[in-house]
């Protein structure tokens, strides 16, 4: 398992440069909170035929924050980034609440776990 | 005759879907041109209570609850996930055994995925064989586990049963009868009309679209695209005990059933090779220490990749449990499917996809 880390404002065009199609799956985002206020988001990907070549790029990121989007380079990626508007409260440009809490929910289950 | 939109749901309840999933399609006459989804009616929040409700040595046998068709594979992943933080390495006797339950896992859950094909397409009566030859899995199962789903079988450090003599003679018993059986499903998903030309070019995946919409496990094999995690991890050794990727090129139903169908008698395959070939050793290693640092680890689940995420601090309680399951990530490739496809053909092509809402709403 191999870590990249990027930034908010490079993280897209990372993974744009990164990200061959039929190279690289794109497996999930993950959310693991560093703190009350910072999470480190990731980016989670496996090299097809290959034995346990695991890359995952990752940013820290505060609540307020807005994650750039990596729907038009990888569409199933929708899913992820709406899971973790409803689970961390943390938005990501273009996915909506409401994946599984209500949209107009306050709750963000997952915001304060592990700290 | 002229253009006319409609909007058609399918789900949370219905007839050939009993798993709370909606999705609405937009027709335009038969045709879907629009599909939108709802995967969150009943989410349980395991991740959660894994990380504040349970230690980790006891969140195996949470997860386990998550789906009752993978039971095994969720707490293999987690459990090896854990395993690879810890001091210690488990024998290879366990991960033999380790590998004989997920594959009994695939094959039951394969079966039921092709019952409830055939259930769509009017089979009844293939339907109830396929669901009653299916029992010869489960009773092997719960003579292996004590249960027949939801088995606490798997346990850090090791397994918490061995095979006597006697089990060991009728799971090749039983296997070798449900051989018989899906020798004879193959012909009949290959010649009756009902299973065969009907499903052929049917929500078809192209290779390009699997590509691109990230596709896994069976439906991304039917398609041509070469991915199983069997052949893509090393935390079992699934290269000595005869495994065979089983591919297809045409990415519709039809495919999808073959896959399947040919997954079972290499699963049958590899059960036996197991248990002929069962190397002596300890069931249980003691591992030392408490889960310290980050571990991903993923495996083949009957509906394809499964991935779990875990990170630790060195203390009882994990800080991170992420779960990512196969039918999750596979729903952006299922409305690929749909879009273009004709309304009446819906309902087979989602049992097709065996999709699992129980692991979805994790």
């Amino acid at each position: 398992m191999k870590k990249i880390e990027s930034t908010i404002e490079t993280i897209v065009k990372d993974i744009e440069k990164f990200y061959v199609e039929k190279t690289w799956s794109f497996l999930t985002l993950n959310g693991v909170k560093l703190d009350a206020e910072t999470t480190e988001i990731q980016w989670i990907f496996s090299k097809y035929a290959a034995m346990d070549e695991v890359v995952i790029f990752y940013i820290e990121v505060t609540q307020e924050q807005i994650i750039p989007s990596i729907v038009e380079l990888i569409p199933s990626a929708i899913i992820s980034q709406r899971e973790i508007v409803d689970m961390f409260g943390i938005a990501v440009d273009g996915s909506s609440k409401g994946l599984y809490l209500d949209e107009d929910s306050e709750q963000m289950p997952l915001s304060n776990c592990g700290i | 005759m002229g253009k006319k939109t409609i909007n058609i749901p399918l789900g949370s309840q219905h007839i050939s879907l009993l798993e709370p999933v909606k999705f609405r399609f937009e027709c335009e006459n038969e045709k879907i041109i629009k599909v939108d989804s709802d995967v969150g009616f009943v989410h349980r929040g395991i991740e959660k209570a894994c990380t504040t409700k349970f230690k980790y040595d006891t969140v195996g046998y949470v997860v386990a609850r998550i789906c009752g068709l993978c039971a095994i594979t969720h707490s293999l992943c987690y459990t090896t996930a854990v395993e690879n933080l810890l001091e210690g390495e488990v024998s290879q006797k366990v991960k033999y055994l380790r590998i004989l339950l997920v594959e009994l896992d695939r094959i039951h859950s394969h079966m039921l995925c092709l019952s409830h094909v055939c259930e769509n397409a009017g089979f009844e009566a293939m339907f109830m064989q396929i669901m009653g030859d299916r029992e010869y899995i489960m009773d092997l199962q719960e003579k292996i586990t004590g249960n027949r789903i939801q088995f606490d079988y798997i346990s850090i450090g090791g397994v918490n049963r061995d095979l006597s003599s006697e089990l060991i003679k009728d799971i090749k018993k039983n296997l070798d009868i449900v051989k018989s059986k899906v020798d004879e499903y193959i012909d009949e998903f290959t010649n009756n009309w009902s299973l065969s030309l009907k499903f052929q070019g049917i929500g078809a995946l192209s290779l390009e679209e699997a590509y691109s919409f990230n596709a896994i496990g069976p439906l991304a094999r039917a398609a041509g695209l070469a991915t199983d995690v069997r052949s893509e991890s090393n935390y079992l050794p699934y290269d000595e005990v005869g495994y065979k990727m089983q591919m297809a090129s045409d990415g519709d139903i039809y495919s999808r059933n073959m896959v399947r169908l040919n997954e079972i008698l290499n699963s049958i395959q590899m059960c036996h090779n197991i248990v002929d070939g069962l190397p002596e050793g300890e069931i249980h290693t003691k591992l030392k220490g408490k889960p310290n640092g980050e571990s991903l680890v993923r495996l083949e689940a009957p509906r394809g990749e499964l991935m779990y995420y875990i990170k630790g601090d060195g203390k009882s309680m994990l800080n991170r449990v992420r779960i990512k399951t196969p039918t999750f990530a596979s729903i952006p490739a299922f409305m690929e499917v749909f879009q273009g496809s004709n309304y009446a053909d819906a309902p087979a092509i989602l049992a097709s996809f065996d999709p699992c809402i129980s692991c979805t709403a994790k």
